[in-house]
């Protein structure tokens, strides 16, 4: 028997600026049951919400075709820390597409990246960042400290860098 | 209009049929920064992981690549069972590196899916005219039947192990608390109360005796802790611990006392607000100015006078302003919001490991001797946040 696909999935966020204070980012879902998108209005620097859009062609029971009423719920809410637990609570309250909270969380997930890539811009063409650069990062965001395996101990980037 | 994209993300997940009861899954997330592959191997009955494996294409820190080596403590977890995403973030995201974690759960629940498919295809050499309607259908109904038999009560989840020592009184207890003030960490989590933490309650006390607080205020996600639990723990441990409840809005956290209920979900701000007034209570705004792991507020733009127009500072009586867990850049610039609203200033650890308990707290100069006094002390603004070190 031929090795053939039983399932495959494509998501694909895309974010764009409008303006010097708007942000829009959008994320398509096609998978073998579903196929629709999500789109996001951002303003700059709340990171709130503005406006949401989205339409659903193709979904598992049809759960996800009509979500009016889930896009009013999810305007208003800020993109930033702690941003998950609010739209995936909001999102299981409003509707039972389970595609919602997930989609809306990727488009705002491409907002915060983009704006890191323009954090990563800013570094000289050629310039290399070294160790140094990276503790110095860590130790003027403490956070950063144990938040993932490269910042973790163990890591030569936390090295000599005090716990919080 | 001629307009570039200012950042794109791809994510492919492909599914086939292993060998014996398995399912083989491949994952590849690429995007302007990074570029990470996952191959797992899951069992088709209960969705467990049996293996995981990545690969990094494209990294930012000379130490991503570590990550790698965390990844088979992924293995066990099951992508049919409810929790499995927050696991995966628990597991993977702080351990290894949260993109792989986004890129593990897509995996994990496009192999749930790609069970409904196998599952449909099957039906259809039985019924070859059902119709992926008719059998989702026939499935929905099933599961139900299941759901009903697996109820779990969340607050019987979290037990306390050990008794209240009998020989106590609240009173003897709450009687040595000094009465020229005292100090409170107002914002402290617990496990399992709140999957977060990992520090039991029993050790969270402890510790707040050993840095010498004169009392804690557990403040669990959404969790409205008893208050014959509250009076045990006092007995048990000699020392004042009040109830909170760090609430989700929909416009951020918000730790509240005086209020009795259990919520669950999401509250819109106003309908708190409502609640806490009827009731009077009080509300604070908890680390109110969090930025990015690598982005802080002011990088992108924001400046105290702009955040001084959300709404969320419209609906609160205080705002937190030493947090345990935010830089303290960030919380300058809350006291710097707090002061130019005229709203009170708090401070708490938000402890989640017990190390974590009592880096701030709030310095009351009234005793304090139960919630009431506790919610008074608060409407009364004589206190002050501080940082114990």
């Amino acid at each position: 028997m031929p090795d053939l696909l039983i399932f495959s999935r494509n998501k694909s966020t895309s974010v764009e600026q409008l303006d010097d204070q708007t942000i829009k980012s959008t994320c398509r879902l096609q998978d073998t049951f579903t196929n629709g998108f999500i789109g996001i209005i951002v303003k700059l620097p709340e990171l709130e919400i503005k406006e949401v859009t989205g339409k659903f062609s193709r979904t598992l029971h049809g759960k996800c075709l009509d979500l009016s009423e889930a896009f009013k719920k999810i305007v208003g809410v800020r993109i930033g820390p702690g941003m998950s637990k609010i739209i995936r609570g909001i999102a299981d309250d409003a509707t039972e597409c389970r595609h919602f909270g997930c989609i809306v969380e990727e488009c705002c997930h491409g907002v915060i990246l983009s704006l890191t890539k323009d954090a990563m811009l800013l570094i000289p063409e050629g310039y290399e960042l070294t160790e140094d650069d990276y503790k110095n990062l860590v130790k003027s965001n403490i956070r950063l400290y144990n938040r993932c395996a490269a910042f973790a101990p163990g890591s030569r980037i936390v090295e000599g860098v005090e716990p919080p | 209009m001629s307009t570039m994209l200012k950042f794109s993300r791809n994510k492919l997940v492909s599914v086939r049929k292993g060998e014996q009861d398995t399912l083989v899954v491949h994952g590849l997330l690429d995007d302007d920064i990074y570029g990470l592959e996952l191959d797992i191997i899951f069992r088709i009955s209960n969705l467990e992981i049996i293996s995981i494996d990545g690969k990094w294409n494209r990294w930012t820190t000379p130490e991503c690549k570590r990550s790698v080596q965390f990844l088979p403590e992924a293995v066990g977890l099951c992508a049919g069972k409810e929790g499995f995403a927050q696991e995966v973030h628990k597991i993977v995201g702080r351990k290894a590196c949260r993109h792989y974690a986004n890129l593990l759960i897509e995996c994990g629940y496009s192999a749930q899916e790609a069970v409904i498919a196998i599952k449909y295809q099957a039906a259809r050499v039985e019924s070859p005219d059902l119709t992926l309607t008719e059998f989702l259908n026939d499935e929905s109904q099933n599961e139900q039947e299941a759901l009903s038999s697996h109820v779990v009560d969340r607050n019987a989840q979290v037990t306390e192990k050990h008794s209240a020592r009998p020989n106590l009184s609240l009173t003897d207890i709450i009687a040595k608390k000094k009465s020229s003030g005292m100090l409170i960490d107002l914002h402290v989590h617990t496990s399992p109360a709140s999957p977060c933490s990992s520090a039991p309650v029993d050790q969270i006390i402890e510790q707040a005796k050993r840095v010498g607080l004169d009392a804690i205020c557990l403040t669990d996600h959404n969790y409205a802790w008893e208050p014959h639990r509250m009076d045990n723990l006092i007995r048990k441990h000699g020392f004042l611990v009040l109830r909170g409840n760090e609430i989700t809005t929909n416009q951020g956290d918000v730790i509240v006392f005086g209020l009795d209920r259990d919520i669950t979900g999401i509250i819109g701000l106003d309908d708190l607000r409502r609640e806490v007034l009827a009731v009077g209570g009080f509300m604070i705004a908890a680390h109110p100015i969090r930025g990015f792991l690598v982005l802080g507020a002011e990088e992108i733009g924001l400046t105290p006078q702009k955040a001084m127009e959300r709404p969320l500072f419209k609906s609160v009586d205080a705002l937190e302003v030493l947090n345990g867990k935010v830089t303290e850049k960030e919380n300058k610039f809350a006291s710097r919001v707090a002061l130019g609203l005229g709203l009170f200033a708090t401070g708490g650890s938000d402890a989640h490991e017990v190390s974590e308990v009592g880096k701030y707290a709030t310095r009351f100069f009234d005793s304090i001797k139960n919630e009431k006094d506790l919610v008074a002390a608060l409407k009364t603004g004589n206190y002050s946040p501080v940082a114990l070190r």
